[in-house]
């Protein structure tokens, strides 16, 4: 499949050695774009998490058992396996920046999508969204409100992305080349231990670029050759055995 | 010639050809299509202009200064404020979903009053009448879950005007570690100054998912010099960053500290303590290596290399605290400052630091005079037949909160006039005469006056952000108002005003510390210190019978004032709760002992009550403990958090503490049975 | 019965120009209600009169954002008490500024929640590119509401967007303009 090469390549090192999986980024992921709250989370095939905290075990018994946990959100991958199947191209890789696209009025819901994407990253409105008497008034204006049938999934807060761009025609600068600092997805800006870092990959001045040519750093599932622009890094082998399905003699990056 | 069938039929073609040309049938279409997504029922947008608005969170103790988002003049999330030192643009996931609280069907909407068992809407006036009547001339205690606000010190005043010296904080690590400094005659609140610590041992205490300033605890370790070590019952969030996890057993971490102490002592270290000798002596002989191994499960070959790694630090801090926040005694907090002391950290830059206090309220007693009283020991006195005429509740949910709350619930029956200034229609609240809803913090002013945990002095107040949705009333106003109706002067006439005397009091003022936080760098230096032995007897005791229980608190699941909010719910995770049912954790090893199975059903039962919950077995937990999360089996709320699970708080297990007069219940012991 | 050729020609034309007159004629008129704004606000009386110039009221924010109509709030700068004699002012003041409401203003330009427009990257392109002239009129003009799809009939369709950034070489990536 064709990948367009972007000039700026929207990415996130994420330090699963930093992350105490307390779940901020989740919870801030749903207040910030418009997702309903559930009454009942219990089915998890039910439920929409962008974001979602996985608990990682190096499967050994106490006392040698550790743990970690690994804040996921959509890789956005360089060359995505959700877009090449959409019927109707409400998903695409399109915009400089290298977001994958969600257009939620083009989603037919067939979820054929959600069936390629290795990640689980992407998830299905069973219901109509149902938010408690009043609690629409919190709504934000990042986000279109989905309604039932539709495929939804993290965009890196792409509303974010759009906002950034309009200070910087307000103050005179190029939106295409935004410092650092100027646009930040909520899950990055809320984590208590700064855990995910988030910038631009192509820029060689970005942290995001020097964490992921770190040994330690590795993508999930890498040999799919989906090329994600999410990056894990971890000082801990057993972690970063755990990104990929390793034979048992195969050695990972870091080693 | 007349319309025939034929004329008929071919002038409907005629018709349909002709709307083909017309733009009927594909506008139709495209509207029709629109129509389809936009139900009614589906919520519009409501657009405005973005802006930031600083807060303070008030849901925990910890303090964070939040930067609340709005459109227009809707809050829409609230966010982490840069600017803040306990924040750091940080937020966890219960302040994450503040904004959204403001909303949840919980909410108390106006004053209540309960009528045969029913609650019914009245006005404040009425309300404040009440109160007002029913307090004059009466014995009233009060207990409040605000440990560091100057709404607190507004209701310990109005007691002490009243003459009660019944006013309680809940009961929390900020009390116990004060109780323990006081007797040891130290002065001031015990602060860590982890900023600036090369080496960070923390024994019990969940810093980095519930205990304490977590944010300012997590931004603290994610620009740390040196080490992390953590020694705790389950790998909890902390465990799972740290440099190292070292298991200790449940409420242990006291001797552990002294097992520490041991070896420094060995090292000739000393501490300047009146009676150092005797402390010296009876560690030495009291809490050998084999005593407490035997008491924590940690090896001496262990405690000995976490003595010398404190050593070779220069900046080492030793933390203290109970695994689950709440429930450690004098013990454990005066064996982990007498760690600190060996090292000689004490007032020292990433140590162990004493703070000053501050009060503008000239009736309410000092807050570390506050902190000594035990409300658990009220509960017991009040049982024996304390007279009691009243009780104010405010911020606390001490029904769902407390150890045994179902034996609370009893002696709180004994009490005739009970208050709930409530915001959430709590446990508490339930079971209440009146129910005087505070607005939502966010709907209100409020501030936070050096939270427990911090490394130095600091003062945060945030102005509301959003005008009262609901018919709500400030409770330190409301009290200034009964005060009035009764007479009684606390020397200002609204809050708004002891907030500004409180900025002036630091040499600032109300705007300044609005936009903001005040801190200083001031420790209080000690006089003499002295250990009485008496107290560090305590781990010497021997345990009763039955599995040891490491509850684990975390911030996504609520806490003891905020049952799981509504934006939480999908972050519990599979393991920890399915559907009605809340899970226990234990590993493979102590389920074959237990002869328990993967998701089998079971009863915990404790001294004062039981549980129902279902087994996971995990090897985060170690050998012969039974982890629990705390957080579930509310049974008033709203939909979101009420019949989940089983409240943990029924199994804990309530001891007297010698030399201290506290009641502790950080070692409980349960007997599992299946259910 | 009259051995005529039955009529195909004619009651097919009649059918044919029949359903073009309906179409273009009688079915816009059936698909969109005629609303009018809550407030006869007019722009005369405004930068005529009191000689406003167009950005103190539409302006661009710090951040970039357009403020497109002016708020309750930004209006009771100057009509925090009526000011003159017309009814419509004395409407607002007492239904909008005295009750501290927003104004439900019909937006003749209005886009689906799922559009993002940035005003801003389209600054350089003047105003009437895409809004009727109403700088200068006395009384706002009709809004036409589709009575199917809610919109205005001047709501602006997808196509239209796509063939300026076409011609223009502005990137039609969906997420330029979705959200």
């Amino acid at each position: 499949m064709e990948a367009i090469e972007f000039k700026v390549k929207w990415g996130m090192v994420i330090n699963i050695d930093k992350c105490t999986g307390c779940g901020a980024c989740m919870v801030a992921c749903q207040a910030e774009n418009n997702i309903a709250p559930m009454v009942d989370g219990s089915d998890k095939r039910m439920t929409l998490t962008w974001m979602l905290v996985y608990e990682l075990s190096n499967g050994k018994p106490f006392p040698e058992h550790d743990i970690a946990y690994l804040p996921r959100p959509c890789m956005q991958c360089g060359k995505p396996s959700c877009s090449t199947v959409c019927p109707v191209i409400a998903t695409t890789k399109d915009e400089e920046g290298g977001i994958v696209s969600q257009i939620y009025p083009r989603c037919i819901g067939c979820r054929y999508c959600m069936a390629a994407c290795p990640y689980h990253s992407r998830y299905f409105n069973w219901y109509d969204p149902k938010w408690p008497a009043g609690m629409e008034k919190t709504l934000n204006i990042s986000t279109s409100v989905r309604p039932r049938g539709v495929v939804e999934k993290c965009t890196f807060c792409h509303h974010r992305f759009m906002y950034a761009k309009e200070k910087a025609r307000y103050n005179g600068e190029d939106p295409m080349d935004l410092p650092e600092d100027a646009y930040i997805p909520a899950c990055a800006e809320i984590c208590p231990t700064g855990a995910i870092v988030f910038g631009n990959l192509n820029n060689p001045e970005h942290k995001v670029a020097k964490l992921a040519k770190s040994k330690y750093a590795f993508r999930l599932l890498e040999r799919l050759g989906t090329d994600p622009q999410v990056y894990y890094y971890s000082e801990r082998e057993w972690v970063r055995r755990q990104g990929d399905n390793y034979l048992p003699h195969e050695k990972t990056k870091g080693e | 010639m007349g319309l025939d069938r034929r004329g008929f039929i071919t002038f409907l073609v005629g018709g349909a050809v002709g709307t083909l040309f017309t733009p009927v049938p594909w506008k139709l279409a495209d509207d029709v299509s629109i129509w389809s997504q936009n139900w009614p029922w589906i919520p519009k947008l409501q657009y405005g202009a973005r802006s930031e608005a600083p807060s303070l969170c008030k849901l925990c103790p910890g303090g964070c200064g939040l930067s609340v988002h709005k459109v227009g003049k809707r809050p829409v999330t609230a966010q982490g404020n840069k600017n803040h030192p306990l924040s750091q643009g940080g937020v966890c996931p219960l302040g994450s979903s503040a904004v959204q609280l403001l909303y949840r069907p919980a909410r108390v909407k106006g004053p209540l009053k309960k009528n045969n068992g029913r609650f019914e809407a009245i006005s404040w006036e009425e309300a404040a009448q009440i109160v007002a009547d029913n307090l004059k001339g009466k014995k009233i205690a009060a207990l409040s879950g605000d440990e560091n606000g100057s709404a607190s010190e507004v209701l310990a005043g109005f007691l002490k005007l009243l003459g009660s010296d019944d006013f309680y904080f809940m009961p929390s690590d900020a009390q116990v570690s004060q109780r323990a400094w006081s007797l040891m005659e130290g002065k001031g609140q015990l602060g860590f100054d982890l900023e600036n610590s090369d080496y960070v041992l923390i024994l019990g205490a969940d810093i980095l998912s519930s205990w304490g300033p977590v944010v300012r605890n997590q931004k603290a370790f994610a620009s740390r010099k040196g080490k992390f070590v953590y020694a705790g019952p389950v790998q909890t969030g902390t465990a799972a960053t740290v440099d190292k996890w070292m298991p200790v057993y449940p409420g242990q971490e006291g001797v552990l500290a002294l097992g520490i102490c041991y070896y420094l002592l060995k090292m000739g270290k000393s501490a300047s303590l009146k009676n150092f000798g005797l402390v010296r002596d009876y560690i030495l002989s009291k809490y050998t290596p084999s005593v407490v191994e035997a008491k924590t499960g940690v090896s001496a070959a262990q405690v000995q290399k976490l003595a010398q790694d404190l050593v070779k630090a220069s900046a080492p801090c030793v933390l203290v605290g109970s695994d689950f926040g709440q429930g450690s005694g004098a013990f454990e907090w005066a064996s982990g400052i007498l760690v600190n002391l060996l090292l000689g950290t004490l007032n020292q830059k990433g140590g162990l630091v004493a703070l000053p206090e501050n009060k503008v309220i000239t009736s309410a007693p000092w807050r570390s005079e506050l902190n000594q009283k035990s409300f658990l020991k009220f509960l017991d006195e009040v049982e024996q037949g304390k007279a009691v005429d009243g009780l104010l509740v405010y911020e606390a949910n001490p029904l769902y909160a407390l150890p045994q709350p179902e034996q609370v619930k009893t002696v709180l029956e004994k009490i005739p006039f009970k208050v709930s200034f409530s915001t959430f229609l709590d446990e508490t609240a339930m079971a209440c005469d009146l129910i005087l809803p505070a607005p939502h913090f966010l709907e209100r002013f409020d501030d936070a006056y050096t939270p427990f945990g911090v490394g130095q002095e600091i003062y945060s107040v945030a102005a509301p952000v959003i005008e009262p949705i609901f018919s709500t009333k400030s409770t330190p106003d409301f009290i200034l108002e009964v005060a009035n109706k009764l007479g009684v002067d606390l020397g200002f006439a609204s809050f708004e005003e002891v907030l500004q005397a409180k900025a002036e009091s630091l040499g600032t003022d109300l705007e300044s510390v609005s936009a903001e936080a005040y801190t200083s760098d001031k420790w209080l230096a000690q006089n003499s210190l002295s250990l009485p032995v008496e107290i560090l007897a305590t781990g010497l005791e021997t345990e009763g019978e039955g599995v040891f229980l490491a509850p684990v608190a975390r911030n996504y699941l609520g806490n003891t004032k905020q049952a799981l909010t509504p934006f939480e719910v999908v972050v519990v995770k599979e393991f920890e709760l399915q559907k009605k049912d809340f899970y226990i954790q234990v590993n493979k090893n102590t389920a074959n002992k237990l002869k328990l199975k993967q998701n089998g059903k079971v009863k915990l039962q404790g001294a004062g009550g039981e549980c129902v919950a279902r087994v996971n077995i995990t090897e985060t937990v170690m050998n012969d403990v039974i982890a629990a999360p705390l957080g579930f089996g509310h049974q008033a709320w709203d939909e979101f958090a009420k019949g989940k699970g089983d409240n943990l708080f029924k199994v804990l297990s309530v001891k007297e503490e010698k030399g201290s007069g506290l009641k502790v219940w950080n070692r409980s012991q349960v007997k599992v049975v299946r259910a | 019965m009259a051995k005529g050729k039955s009529c195909v020609v004619l009651p097919f034309l009649i059918g044919f120009v029949g359903a073009l007159i309906v179409g273009w004629g009688l079915f816009p008129k059936l698909l969109y209600s005629e609303k009018a704004q809550p407030i006869r606000f007019s722009h005369k009386v405004h930068v005529e009169d009191q000689g406003m110039a167009c950005d103190e009221c539409h302006t661009f924010r710090e951040d970039g954002s357009f403020a497109g109509i002016p708020t309750t709030e930004e209006c009771a700068e100057c009509h925090a008490e009526v000011m003159g004699e017309d009814p419509a002012e004395a409407k607002f003041v007492e239904e909008y500024v005295n009750e501290d409401r927003e104004v439900p203003w019909l937006i003749y330009q209005k886009q689906p929640d799922n559009v993002f427009f940035s005003h801003i990257a389209h600054q350089d392109f003047d105003c009437t590119t895409c809004h009727p002239d109403v700088g200068n009129s006395d009384t706002p003009p009709v809004y036409y509401e589709n009575k199917i799809s809610g919109y205005s009939k001047q709501t602006m369709k997808m196509w239209q967007c796509e063939r300026c950034h076409a011609q223009n070489g502005a990137s039609n990536a969906c997420y330029v303009c979705h959200k």
